[in-house]
């Protein structure tokens, strides 16, 4: 026996308990299998589709797992102190051997998962898969809440990472993103101290978004994870299924023949309980086991080449070691907030000799309401079944121009803060040059 | 004794012994859970900062230079105009970053909160693009209020100069040595 078939027949033993022979016996094994128990046994053509979920949803998870296995090694290598963590990170990039391509790999899975969870949020509200269709049990707006915080705990979890590096990037990015958080009324203040251990970004607060980078956060995001995609399971699989069972034409059954016992003996008549018809279902349908498994594995492979090509070529940077005294001009949060800076920056308004921070503004009240509108928005939207699991269905034509608007505004007010903005926080346009700035006093 | 005991099982209307010793266990283990996440949480809320404390004493009056000295680490301005002496916080009260001490090319005439004053420098912070007067008054940017103050004194053992900084004063506050 060579290598490769010893190597499948062991990967069998441990995966599946006995070795299908027919779609059918495969389909069972699904239910019996580690790595495919997510799966139905069968699944419809439209949910298999790459044009109906662009497999955004699969695509956050794999960078998931990289984040995860990146994430992990570098743990070894890393030493949450002030005095080491920035010789620790110097050293990852430029001693360790790999070490600069697991940290890119690391940055730019984080960066890309931002997006394409943002990107799946999107997806699932112009198809208006929150929406209930008419599979029993369903409970599709729930499922949206727990994608909401799911991206909120992305926002998180790459935020937290920010600062780890103690270079000037993460301490004056952590420094603008906790004194956001201290803008929100009442208990701002105790929050900020609460969450940096202290009233300066020091040991402490090393250690806090340290222990919620790897541990606490992708703990609690594991865990909604895996509700979140039972609950895929439980509510029918992806809308799209309830679309096309609105679609399923029915077809008469070939009359079958039936035995009718009368007085005089049998009479060979067919019954009228036996002339049904039967929808298209089964002819819609393929078996997971390859059909979907294909799709993931290739959806995989493809993410994890894009991540290790980027991360070839844009390595990720360090700065020059934290300093408190220095602030770097500009000085700008994460790229996935500079909209909320933007809006910081343009929102302190004074009524009389009342000023309110733009910090609240920004930082917390609009935040707040558009998270507070995405939570309520399923329970909102009281548009027919029709409008479920269907890209831009006419019936949601004016909530959906309202939503992309509202992610248009953002994204052009992450791209001025990004690309636009110079020092002093003015506007300069992309291909212009910034002037020179003394860095120090 | 004749007080009508509850059946077994409950069922008279009034607490059976079963279901008061259920509702007793629920509310212990709610009153464990409670207790234990308020351990949890206090455990995290330090009660002892190493932090550089507030008061520190940087050097006799005489020692310090004429006009603006930027102390780094403790990312404040202690200015010294004579005989007066005053310290302004080099924080920005929009989101914290450390405002820049910029000189201006030529003294600027302006009108601050009905006084008239000729300033030679400025702050701006980096971050936002926040711009305060040589006061600390904020005029510019998303500051929504200015620069804090902090005490200076005479320290009564070495005649050093000790900064306060939990203790913020106005803006005529001056040490005068």
């Amino acid at each position: 026996m060579n290598v490769t078939a010893s190597l499948r027949s062991l990967y069998r033993k441990l995966t599946w308990t006995w070795n299908p022979q027919s779609d059918k016996e495969a389909g069972d094994a699904i239910v019996k299998n580690l790595l495919l128990h997510w799966f139905p046994n069968k699944i419809t053509k439209g949910s298999l589709s790459w044009g109906y979920s662009f497999y955004l949803g699969t695509i956050s998870f794999v960078l998931l797992v990289i984040l995860v296995v990146t994430g992990v090694i570098l743990m070894f290598l890393y030493v949450p102190s002030v005095e080491r963590a920035y010789a620790t990170v110097k050293d990852i990039e430029f001693t360790v051997s790999f070490g600069w391509v697991l940290r890119a790999m690391h940055r730019i899975a984080a960066h890309l998962m931002v997006a394409t969870v943002f990107l799946h949020m999107v997806r699932v509200f112009l198809t208006g898969a929150y929406k209930n269709g008419s599979s029993v049990g369903a409970a599709r707006p729930l499922n949206w809440i727990v994608g909401i915080v799911l991206l909120i705990l992305t926002l998180l979890l790459s935020f937290t990472g920010y600062l780890l590096p103690w270079d000037q990037l993460a301490y004056w990015a952590i420094t603008v993103g906790t004194n956001i958080a201290s803008a929100a009324p009442l208990v701002g203040k105790s929050l900020r101290f609460f969450l940096l251990g202290g009233s300066e970004i020091d040991q402490n607060a090393l250690i806090r978004f340290y222990v919620l980078h790897v541990v606490f956060l992708p703990g609690l995001l594991f865990l909604l994870f895996s509700y979140h995609m039972w609950r895929v399971r439980k509510d029918g699989g992806l809308a799209i299924v309830d679309h096309e069972a609105l679609q399923q034409t029915t077809e008469q059954a070939a009359p079958v023949k039936a035995k009718t016992y009368s007085l005089l003996g049998i009479t060979g008549q067919t019954s009228v309980h036996v002339r049904t018809a039967v929808v298209d279902e089964e002819k819609n349908s393929v078996p997971s086991a390859p059909n979907l498994a294909r799709r993931v594995w290739l959806v995989t492979l493809l993410t994890f080449a894009v991540v290790l090509a980027l991360s070839l070529v844009f390595r990720a940077p360090l700065e020059s070691p934290a300093n408190p005294s220095v602030t770097p001009n500009p000085a700008k949060a994460p790229w996935y907030f500079l909209w909320l800076q933007e809006i910081v920056t343009i929102t302190t308004v004074s009524i009389g000799s009342f000023t309110v921070n733009g910090a609240f503004v920004g930082g917390v009240l609009l935040p707040g309401v558009l998270i507070i509108l995405a939570l309520w928005w399923p329970f909102r939207d009281r548009t027919g079944v029709n409008a479920v699991g269907v890209w831009f269905a006419p019936e949601r034509r004016w909530q959906n121009r309202v939503f992309i608007a509202i992610c248009l505004l953002i994204i052009i007010f992450t791209f001025v803060g990004t690309f636009m903005r110079g020092p002093y926080w003015t506007l300069f346009w992309p291909w212009e040059s910034w002037p020179e700035m003394p860095v120090k006093f | 004794m004749n007080k009508p005991s509850a059946a077994p099982g409950g069922g008279t209307g009034a607490t059976s012994r079963r279901s008061f010793v259920q509702r007793l266990g629920l509310m212990g283990i709610l009153a464990g859970i409670g207790g234990f996440s308020y351990q949890a949480f206090r455990s995290l809320v330090p009660n002892v900062l190493y932090e550089a404390p507030k008061r520190f004493k940087i050097g006799t009056p005489s020692a310090l230079a004429e006009g603006a000295t930027f102390l780094e680490d403790r990312r404040l301005y202690v200015f010294k105009e004579g005989k007066s002496f005053y310290a302004i916080s080099g924080a920005c009260t929009h989101l914290g970053c450390t405002v820049k001490y910029t000189k201006l090319q030529q003294a600027k005439h302006v009108d601050i909160g009905g006084q008239k004053k000729d300033i030679a420098f400025e702050f701006h912070c980096p971050c936002h693009g926040s711009k305060f007067y040589a006061d600390g008054t904020n005029y510019a940017g998303p500051a929504p209020r200015p620069l804090t103050w902090y005490k200076l004194d005479v320290s009564p053992d070495d005649g050093q100069l000790l900064v306060d900084m939990g203790t913020e004063v106005d803006q005529n506050f001056r040490l005068t040595v």
